[in-house]
């Protein structure tokens, strides 16, 4: 049956807007089920960003790091032999160790120690690209003995960083020397970058040979994939070798599927997939059994079961659309509280893939709802609106 | 869609026509006869009111002759197609051709009356006059300045009117009614029983009339009497009151 398309009553549309109230609830559930689908993935993808944001600042095209290796925080050392090896690589330019490690900070004014996360390189290398550490006159500070730059993103549980401040780590003497901005993710709280020689000092007997990480910068105009390809054919099989988005997306990986994190998220998302669709069907279902008598005078006056599947599924969708929209709003709202209360260390972000996710699963939310509900409508008995 | 049009069924031939019909309820051991061996012809033109009892069947020999549900022993034709054994998707398209009226009104409240009405004219596809048809057909029964209030601002009446309108407005051959003044006072009743008279006159519908409302009677052309599922009597008006009022009976015998 083909009917022009003329415009037909929005019975769905009237229907649902009878009862100002109860379309109120009804909306206020799909909003707060979508608000909650929004914060779970937005944590998620903070998690994720806040483990692999760090990778922004490290000036390298190639990272090489032993297969070993889950992430940055529980690194398998390799020989630094294999940076030598690299370096002569064609459209290699230079290779550069990075050494990594957990060390106890001493917080100067309630002397409470707490791990943060401490990277070490050579001073002449220009292995970070942060305005503060990216000349080699800025990174002489880091020369002096016993003395390291430290995170401005460091929770403020580790105490003050003044520069000149005078602490422990690792029940050592330590003076902080310089700032930066870097964040530590999920695996630290805290973060600070210091000399090789220093690390030497605080870390040893681990000696400056073995090497968690190491970037490669290549020369202008060469091809990345082919460099990573000749890399991976000359160096043996305890390092592998990854330009930086690939890492990124091998640590994001690891925080996603083999932690709890991605687990627990994910399980808020789907408990808030269905805390809404029960309360979208909860609605439904009193809107249908509210006006069922209707429903069977428009099936006897020679209305098809279709149309009332049609209708049904129509205040789904409607409901969807309503509640979809001020809960986007409210979670971007959230999104920036969150943001500005972790002072930017946990960086919630909107990102047009999760716009349309949470889209996806708020209409597939309403839609299983309508499903379920409809039954009763398409089912209901002409003959009865005679008894 | 296709409507019957109205020249398919000859006006000598009967628009109902029903021949040793039988309907059970229920199934297996509970299976229980409720209309026993139903014989009836009703023509266009006529207004035939059904009486009985109340569990005598007549509501169900109603929702079986306007396809809301479907009859499997015997032979049931409505407007010239049989019903007997037709599946859901054709006695659907049976119920487009047959206006209901319902002791209840059974309107949207989330429509407007002249809404409520459209929702019968958008199933003839007729979309662009739909609102003038609607319109119209309210007029026509004194509800032109009520077409855009909600049921909820309706009188008992003039929803009642508006389900009328509702029913009417395609303009069908066959109208059945289920007490359709029960919700009335008696001026109102008497409205709308004229005006289902004067359909009947003037465009020859079949009317049939399930009522216990004895303000009534006098418009049928035939009253139909259901006892415990079976057709008891068939008669004029007249008779009916003849046999059925004990106040004739008083007279003669005071006479005598």
């Amino acid at each position: 049956m083909k009917f022009p398309s003329l415009p037909r009553i929005p019975l769905a549309w009237y229907n649902l807007r009878h009862d100002r109230p109860r379309l109120l609830v009804a909306v206020a559930g799909v909003t707060f089920a979508v608000l909650l689908m929004f914060m779970n993935l937005g944590f998620l993808g903070a998690l994720v960003s806040t483990t692999t944001n760090f990778y922004d600042q490290f000036n390298g095209d190639l990272f090489l790091i032993s297969p070993q290796s889950l992430e940055i925080s529980s690194t398998k050392a390799f020989p630094r032999q294999r940076l030598y090896q690299a370096a002569g690589i064609e459209g290699v330019q230079q290779a550069m160790p990075l050494y990594a490690e957990y060390a106890l900070w001493k917080n100067p004014e309630t002397s409470l120690s707490r791990a943060l996360f401490v990277y070490a390189f050579n001073p002449s290398d220009p292995v970070f690209l942060m305005p503060e550490l990216d000349t080699l006159e800025k990174r002489q500070a880091l020369q002096q003995p016993n003395s390291a730059f430290i995170d401005r993103r460091s929770r403020p549980e580790f105490g003050p960083q003044t520069v000149g401040l005078e602490t422990e780590a690792d029940r050592r003497r330590i003076t902080i020397v310089g700032q930066y901005d870097l964040g530590g993710g999920f695996a630290a709280d805290g973060t600070l970058i210091m000399s090789d020689q220093n690390f030497r000092r605080y870390f040893a007997p681990q000696p400056l040979d073995q090497i968690s990480l190491g970037l490669v910068l290549l020369e202008p105009g060469a091809n990345p994939q082919r460099v990573k390809a000749a890399l991976q054919e000359q160096l043996p099989a305890d390092v592998e070798v990854y330009t930086k988005p690939e890492i990124i997306r091998k640590e994001s990986q690891f925080w996603i599927q083999t932690t709890s994190i991605g687990f627990i998220f994910g399980l808020g998302v789907l408990v808030s997939f269905v805390v809404g669709t029960v309360i979208v069907y909860q609605i439904l279902y009193t809107d249908i059994r509210d006006h069922l008598r209707e429903y069977a005078t428009l099936k006897a006056i020679g209305y098809s079961g279709g149309y009332l599947f049609k209708t049904v599924i129509q205040e789904a969708i409607l409901l969807a659309l309503m509640g979809y929209v001020p809960g986007l709003i409210l979670a971007l709202g959230l999104y920036e509280l969150a943001y500005n209360a972790t002072a930017g260390t946990l960086p919630m972000r909107m990102t047009l893939f999760r716009v349309i996710f949470v889209f996806t699963l708020t209409m597939l939310m309403c839609g299983l709802s309508g499903l379920i509900s409809v039954r009763k409508a398409v089912t209901a008995d002409p003959a009865e609106v005679f008894a | 869609m296709n409507f019957a049009p109205p020249s398919s069924v000859p006006p000598v031939e009967a628009s109902i026509q029903v021949r040793n019909l039988s309907y059970f309820f229920g199934r297996g051991d509970l299976r229980k006869q409720v209309l026993f061996d139903i014989s009836l012809d009703l023509h266009p033109g006529q207004i035939v009111i059904m009486t009985g009892p109340s569990g005598s069947g007549k509501t169900t020999l109603l929702t079986l002759i306007g396809a809301l549900r479907s009859a499997t022993e015997g032979s049931l034709q409505v407007l010239g197609k049989e019903l007997v054994g037709l599946g859901d998707r054709h006695l659907v398209e049976i119920r487009r051709n047959i206006g209901f009226i319902f002791q209840a009104h059974n309107l949207f409240e989330s429509l407007t009356a002249s809404q409520n009405v459209e929702m019968a004219v958008e199933l003839t596809g007729n979309f662009r006059g739909k609102r003038q048809q609607a319109v119209d057909m309210l007029s026509h029964l004194g509800l032109a300045e009520r077409a855009d209030y909600k049921p909820a601002a309706l009188s008992g009446g003039q929803k009642q009117r508006v389900a009328i309108a509702r029913a009417l407005v395609n303009q069908p051959q066959l109208i059945l009614a289920d007490e359709p003044t029960a919700a009335l006072d008696k001026q109102s009743g008497r409205d709308v029983v004229t005006l289902m008279q004067h359909l009947a006159q003037e465009r020859g519908c079949t009317i049939l009339m399930v009522t216990h409302d004895n303000r009534i009677l006098d418009v049928a052309d035939r009253i139909i009497n259901l006892v415990d599922g079976r057709l008891e009597s068939d008669e004029s008006p007249q008779q009916f009151v003849d046999s059925h009022a004990p106040k004739a009976l008083d007279q003669k015998m005071f006479i005598m």
